[in-house]
């Protein structure tokens, strides 16, 4: 089980390595950049929603992009939340 | 749970940096324990002493700051990494005959060693890049 | 200074090109540092990562290290295991016969495994 962390946009090269990378049973933590993945009705939201993984967006990064409706089975988390994602998931690959 | 971090990000590109000092915060709130934050790579501008901000935006090394003071968390810089990109303390200053140090006194200077241990030693290591 | 071996596994991951950024000189640092200190260490070329085992390198001109020469020392350090993203070697025409050093070749569901498998994943 991984938390990977995405910080790039959906036009990445981040963004598609990540995606090949995820495991059933991971997790995608979008932060910085990688918030506007989650922009609903994309191209990306839809291969992002389609990966496998439990999906989470960083709220301060989500709220300065602009990205304030996303689909529902995305969490929206604060730090304490991605603290705690770090602590359930035994390692973390940073992709950006 | 220990917690060591890998600080990759510059602190005036892009959040990543700035994050990193608030995720450190919150492990620490969390009742976790920082080992180490290594920064390498452009993470070591983290520790500049002389960067100047405009007064609308966030301070960066502030809250490095309150994490190495309040909170005794190591603050490494690599020190390949750091020294390339003019970031000395006193002793790397005066060892390359530069007019002055550029890091601020809560940062050290030291090797990738530290890192090493920070992996061997941390059942977390988080790494913040781009 | 001295590591004490803990038995943690660590995958240094590289993503990016030789020679566009300063970064994948800095992963495969880490990752000799690692291996200098006794640690047990991987290394997955991913992405553009897989850059870095392109036959015939010659950086003289530009001023810094050949990274395919330097990639040819990793045995002396006793860095455990090489792994390839098959596909983006592919992509790139890079064929297992004629990287710098010999990396095992794996496909998306092996390299899902391959992270799952250890402690600690630097992502550089």
């Amino acid at each position: 089980m991984v938390l990977h962390t995405l910080n790039a946009s959906p036009n990445s090269a981040a963004f598609r390595d990540c995606l090949a990378a995820i495991a059933p049973g991971d997790a995608l933590l979008l932060l910085g950049d990688g918030v506007y993945c989650v922009r609903g009705a994309t191209p990306a939201c839809e291969a992002i929603l389609r990966c496998g993984a439990q999906l989470y967006a960083l709220d301060k990064d989500a709220r300065a992009a602009g990205i304030i409706a996303t689909p529902d089975t995305v969490t929206i988390t604060d730090m304490t939340g991605f603290v705690a994602l770090t602590a359930r998931y035994p390692r973390q690959l940073a992709w950006y | 749970m220990i917690y060591s971090l890998l600080v990759l990000s510059s602190p005036v590109s892009g959040q990543g940096a700035q994050t990193a000092a608030a995720f450190a915060e919150a492990v620490l709130a969390a009742g976790h324990t920082v080992r180490r934050v290594f920064f390498f790579d452009a993470g070591c501008y983290a520790g500049t002493d002389l960067a100047v901000f405009p007064q609308d935006e966030t301070d960066r090394l502030g809250p490095w700051i309150d994490l190495a003071e309040q909170q005794q968390v190591e603050l490494v810089l690599c020190i390949s990494s750091a020294i390339r990109r003019g970031q000395l303390d006193a002793t790397e200053a005066s060892r390359h005959e530069k007019p002055c140090a550029s890091v601020h006194p809560a940062f050290t200077l030291s090797g990738l060693g530290e890192l090493v241990d920070a992996t061997a030693n941390s059942d977390r290591l988080v790494t913040f890049g781009g | 200074m001295s590591v004490t071996v803990t038995g943690k596994k660590t995958l240094v991951v590289i993503r990016h090109t030789p020679y566009g950024s300063s970064l994948a000189r800095a992963a495969l640092d880490a990752a000799m540092a690692m291996a200098a200190f006794e640690q047990a260490i991987d290394i997955l070329f991913l992405g553009d990562g897989v850059l870095h085992l392109m036959p015939d390198q010659d950086s003289a001109a530009i001023g810094v290290n050949n990274v395919g020469k330097l990639l040819a020392s990793l045995p002396l350090y006793d860095i455990d295991s090489v792994y390839v993203d098959a596909a983006s070697a592919a992509k790139y025409r890079i064929a297992t016969y004629d990287t710098p050093i010999a990396g095992q070749f794996l496909d998306q569901a092996q390299i899902q495994q391959l992270l799952s498998r250890n402690d600690h994943l630097l992502g550089f």
